[in-house]
């Protein structure tokens, strides 16, 4: 029991019309309905973003998704009008720099103690024949570090990182985007069809739910790739299908519930209109701002699970972020150490901070529909 | 008439009992905000009362008039932005309000207790209301009863609220409403406190159960001589089982007096046009006079009277100047300038 | 209640077999029959048709489905085409112990940890320590996993060398015992089982007992029964010491990196659900009953918040399960979740699908065991099942 509204004056504000300065009198509007409309979407946004913008994480959030943005609108001016307009070196897949790097010799492997400047005299006969230990050898490599003219070094093929990196964040982009719009159209689908036509139909849908949610994707989609040969597209697809069948769609159910239940739907009927109508036109505008919420999620499940099964070898795609690790690991650069840090940071942070990207602007979007989770 | 101890909780119905005892409570110049965003809300400013030992008294109010946030205070249970800025709560010769927190966790519910509003949540969903009621016997008798002692005394408990004491080791969502309400009546007994606060004891409650719940009320005051304060927005429920009896309005008592006195001839014109609101089934037909207005922004009060802004009898003196709670007639108190025009008969409205 | 669970039964049952069948039709699905890979496309085609007749593959399709789901369901699931001609389920049985291992002891840590922090992060609002704990909780979940277990590895075990850097046991210590490893993990696993067994049935009890220091002491005394299950196998079987000891020492990192990723859904999870429970009434209640904070805390708040906690518990599984397959891989541990994609990426069909069938199997016995669970917690659930 603590004080109440009518105590709490910030909580009193005044309503939507006001602040949008549209005046309502009795019989006729003074302006157009679509420019009211758009009014009072306006507000209603301007003042959802101050909610949103209330929470630090949210901001850092979508401070991270508009850095990547950025690279990845980057990337094809860099590749055409800027540094990287030479396909030879910086084309992602199929480029190639041997970058010439200097090798201190040393007399035998077991004397390398940094395998990325120094190098053992038997090998190094290869290129600079007599060389002894103590000299130094110049020798064309792949991978090499950051330097000059690669700002992230060159992978074990030779092919330029940030290009990659970059590369692969329209790749990322791409498959979330997919993901999320066919969760969101599934889920929607599924939730309000449960809702609206109820019995066996809704009873089988949950049932079916039920399943998706409490079987493990990794594993699912693992023994598919194995099956068919699994493209981006395909694979967002994928993941948009499974999750959005699961939790999303029992949500949503409940959310299309809610609406149902709402006088307006039965004055609607009375009228006479069909489900399918009601649902297009009440039920999905009352749902859509749940269903964006849920995007953000998808976006960030969607990344993680290609980047893992990526790393396995088992998509087939140009170049993402997980093929850039594996391509690292299977190569054997990550067995020792740290040594190869540019073959393993960039790639992983990237996968990494997308997901958290958009999983921060979802918790924060979380906290602006549910206010039962603000701080108050 | 008016006692030259003005403003202090003897000069009020200081001789409605005229024994020697000391009033169980005594609540002295209490003030209370709450910290806000927006600034300090003045939700308890200045209040003063006693309750004498073996009554009770009810404190009637507008939602937001400070009835609730006095509760929690005696409690000490108030939210984290509540401001205690003066004032003594004084509990059987012991003031609350110095207490520390340890030793005030020692008092709650041995001492005093609460009954809270909308007792269907006062329950633990996961426990059965025996175990609840047992655990304040564990935490507050010394020494620690046994299970046949705590069982017995839950037992004796459900018998004097009227519940089948077969019920002791159901689980809250097998009970009714009202069977809820009693049980909790019956768990702020169970430590045999000095007083009981009963905030809004028969919301959320059809008629008949809330004549039943008022009925054991009245009985548990009476066999057990307990002390009651009682809160509602419900003017004609407080009515019917209180001795005593002070209207609240914007965080200040505005008249206080025996609930006969106070029912029969209200002074203030706050309790007056309240009561001209309230239809009677017994009285003469009479149009009902409404009250207009909302209750003030306690962010920023008015000046003066608080209730000037509504008042239909207010001067400009009421504007500036606030008037004290003063015993004006016998075991009736007023804050109000212009009592003298209130007229003795309730107020008719216009059709 | 057993009611309650024989109906949960036959449900999985159902949910199993309707999961298989979706498995079966994704194979057929495949462009291609299954054994284009595995059979020279030359032979001639009575040679083709007679192998296909004794695959079984040459019913119609509904009687192939019909089959397939039978059999997995007393099982026989086929043959592996890699491992020929040993039966999928020998070389999976072979490896349920160790994933069984690794998957229990990960749920586990990451849900008593979770748990925890999130009670105490909700019940002490505000301050650097929450906003950190929060963060770093979202950061470790959403962190790509491969790429952390692949750090992982590299300080802890290469770098700083305090582990081994893969497999579940080391060879040189391994060579010439008398019992597989399989055999140490197993009988951990019993004496895990058995100690669990103990603490429910016990604690069951314990709610029973009005007499509050009876009760107390029943307590204690399964607490330490259980103990002792736990140190049983220690105890009885000293040989295995040295054994288990370097499985354990093998252990540490995998189960740490699954705790680590897996927590901090439980416990943003937790946080919120006790935010919600502190601002119920009954709360109030118990404060004004002159209840200690700790207490509030722990027998009110928390215990009431727990219940949404498990129920999306059920959700975690499934990552817990994915990330336990992601986990054997990166680590090297020989494991069903490694099976599955090692068996993926050779296209060994029946042992893929095989291990994708019992990993539905795993996923669908832990949703029940946590439904159990849910309905001993809730008794407004418990009158609804009739016990």
């Amino acid at each position: 029991m603590v004080i109440k509204d009518s105590e709490r004056p910030d909580l009193l504000e005044p309503p939507l019309e006001e602040l949008a300065g549209v005046e309502v009198r009795e019989g006729e509007l003074p302006e157009s309905l679509w420019k009211v409309r758009w009014k009072l979407a306006w507000t209603g946004f301007k003042k959802n973003w101050k909610l949103f913008a209330e929470n630090k994480i949210g901001l850092f959030g979508l401070f991270l998704i508009l850095v990547f943005a950025a690279m990845a609108i980057a990337h094809p001016i860099l590749r055409s009008v800027g540094p990287w307009d030479d396909d030879r070196i910086y084309d992602p897949v199929i480029g190639y720099d041997a970058v010439v790097s200097d090798f201190e010799i040393v007399p035998t492997e077991a004397d390398v103690v940094d395998p990325v400047t120094q190098m053992d005299a038997p090998t190094a006969q290869l290129w600079c024949f007599g060389v002894l230990p103590g000299e130094i050898c110049s020798i064309p490599r792949a991978p090499a570090p950051p330097g000059p003219g690669h700002v992230l070094g060159t992978d074990p093929l030779g092919r330029d990182i940030a290009s990659q990196l970059t590369f692969s964040t329209r790749a990322a982009f791409f498959l979330g985007t997919i993901a999320a719009v066919v969760t969101v159209v599934v889920a929607t689908t599924v939730g309000s069809m449960a809702a609206f036509y109820g019995g066996w139909l809704d009873n089988f849908l949950m049932r079916l739910a039920d399943l998706v949610l409490l079987l493990p994707l990794i594993p699912i989609l693992i023994v598919i790739s194995g099956l068919f040969e699994v493209t981006m597209p395909l694979l967002g697809i994928l993941i948009g299908v499974l999750s959005g069948f699961g939790g999303t769609a029992i949500v949503l159910k409940s959310q299309a519930l809610s609406v149902k239940v709402k006088p307006f739907i039965d004055a609607a009927r009375v009228s006479g209109g069909s489900n399918m109508h009601l649902i297009l036109k009440h039920v999905i505008p009352n749902v859509l701002p749940l269903s964006f919420l849920y995007m953000m999620f998808t976006v960030t499940e969607a990344v993680s699970l290609e980047a893992t099964l990526s790393f396995f070898g088992l998509i087939n795609a140009d170049m993402t972020w997980g093929i850039m690790l594996s391509t690292a690991q299977t190569q054997g650069y990550l067995r020792s150490g740290f040594e190869f840090w540019w073959l393993l940071i960039p790639a992983g942070l990237a996968v990494s901070l997308l997901a958290a990207g958009f999983f921060f602007v979802g918790r924060a979007m979380d906290e602006v529909i549910n206010p039962r989770l603000r701080s108050q | 008439m008016t006692d030259t101890r003005m403003g202090t909780a003897e000069g009020i119905l200081g001789d409605t009992n005229s024994t020697a005892e000391t009033p169980i409570l005594e609540v002295n110049d209490l003030v209370m905000n709450y910290e806000t965003k927006a600034g300090m809300v003045s939700a308890v400013e200045g209040v003063s009362f006693t309750v004498p030992r073996g009554r009770s008294l009810g404190l009637v109010g507008e939602s937001g008039c400070g009835k609730t946030s006095i509760a929690l205070t005696l409690m000490q249970l108030t939210a984290n932005n509540a401001r205690v800025l003066g004032g003594e709560v004084i509990l059987d010769g012991e003031n609350l309000l110095e207490l520390s927190a340890e030793e005030m966790r020692k008092r709650r519910w041995n001492d005093l207790s609460m009954v809270f509003q909308g007792a269907m949540n006062s329950w633990n969903p996961v426990y059965t209301v025996g175990e609840q009621i047992r655990e304040a016997m564990d935490i507050h008798w010394n020494p620690k009863p046994t299970s046949v002692e705590a069982r017995a005394k839950t037992e004796e408990l459900f018998n004097l609220v009227g519940i089948n004491p077969e019920m002791i080791d159901r689980y809250p969502h097998e009970f009714s409403g009202g069977m809820k309400q009693r049980a909790v009546i019956a768990m702020a007994l169970a430590c045999d406190p000095k007083l009981i606060i009963a905030d809004e004891p028969t919301t959320a409650l059809d008629v008949i159960v809330q004549e039943q719940i008022l009925e054991e009320l009245r009985k548990i005051q009476h066999e057990l001589g307990m002390s009651i304060i009682y809160i509602s927005h419900d003017i004609a429920v407080i009515a019917e089982i209180t001795d005593l009896l002070g209207v609240m309005y914007a965080g200040k008592i505005v008249e206080m007096g025996t609930t006969s006195e106070v029912f029969a001839r209200p002074r203030h014109p706050y309790t007056w046009l309240i009561l001209s609101s309230t239809p009677s089934i017994t009285g003469p037909r009479r149009v009902l006079a409404p009250l207009e207005g909302e209750p003030p922004n306690l962010l920023d009060p008015p000046s003066g009277c608080r209730f000037h802004p509504r008042c239909p009898f207010a001067t400009e003196q009421c504007v500036v100047e606030e008037p004290p709670l003063e015993e004006i007639y016998e075991g009736h108190a007023i804050a109000c300038w212009n009592y003298e025009k209130v007229p003795a008969t309730l107020a008719k409205g216009e059709r | 209640m057993v009611k309650f669970i024989a109906k949960r039964l036959v449900q999985m049952a159902f949910l199993f077999f309707l999961f298989l069948s979706l498995v079966f039709f994704l194979l057929q699905a495949q462009p291609g029959d299954i054994t284009a890979q595995f059979l020279n496309p030359q032979i001639p085609a009575e040679v083709r048709a007679q192998i296909l007749g004794r695959l079984g593959l040459d019913g119609s399709i509904w009687s192939q489905w019909w089959n397939y789901v039978t059999n997995f369901f007393t099982g026989n699931l086929g043959v592996s085409f890699s491992q020929f001609p040993k039966p999928v389920i020998e070389v999976i049985t072979e490896r349920i112990p160790r994933t069984l291992f690794l998957f229990t002891f990960a749920t586990l840590f990451a849900y008593v940890l979770g748990f925890t922090l999130g009670k105490r992060l909700a019940w002490k609002r505000g301050g650097l320590g929450e906003h950190g704990v929060t963060v770093g909780g979202v950061l470790l979940y959403t962190i790509f996993y491969p790429w952390f277990a692949i750090l992982v590895i590299l300080f802890f075990a290469s770098t700083l060398g305090w582990f081994p850097v893969n497999g579940f046991l080391t060879v040189e210590v391994w060579r010439g015992a008398p019992f597989t490893g399989n055999q140490v993990f197993t009988q951990m696993l019993f004496s895990l089982g058995i100690s669990a067994v103990i603490l429910a049935v016990g604690l069951l009890v314990s709610r029973r007992v009005s007499e509050r220091s009876t009760a107390r002491m029943i307590r204690r005394s399964t607490y330490a029964l259980a103990l002792i299950a736990m140190a049983m196998f220690w105890l009885l079987r000293p040989e295995m010491r040295p054994y288990a000891g370097n499985l354990v020492r093998h252990a540490i990192l995998p189960v740490l990196t699954l705790t680590l990723v897996a927590f901090a859904g439980t416990m943003l999870l937790t946080r919120s659900s006790m935010l919600e429970t502190l601002k119920e009434d009954y709360i109030l209640t118990a404060r004004a009953k002159g209840v200690p904070e700790k207490d509030i805390r722990d027998r009110h708040a928390a215990r009431n918040a727990l219940l949404p906690v498990v129920t999306s518990f059920i959700l975690g599984l499934a990552f817990i399960i994915g990330g336990g397959v992601v986990t054997e891989t990166v680590f090297g541990w020989p494991g069903m979740g490694a099976l599955l994609l090692t068996a993926t990426v050779i296209e060994d069909v029946p042992l893929a699908t095989g291990a994708l069938g019992f990993i539905g199997v795993l996923a669908l016995m832990a949703h029940l065991l946590v439904d159990i669970l849910y309905v001993v917690l809730d008794p407004r659930i418990r009158v609804q099942t009739g016990s």
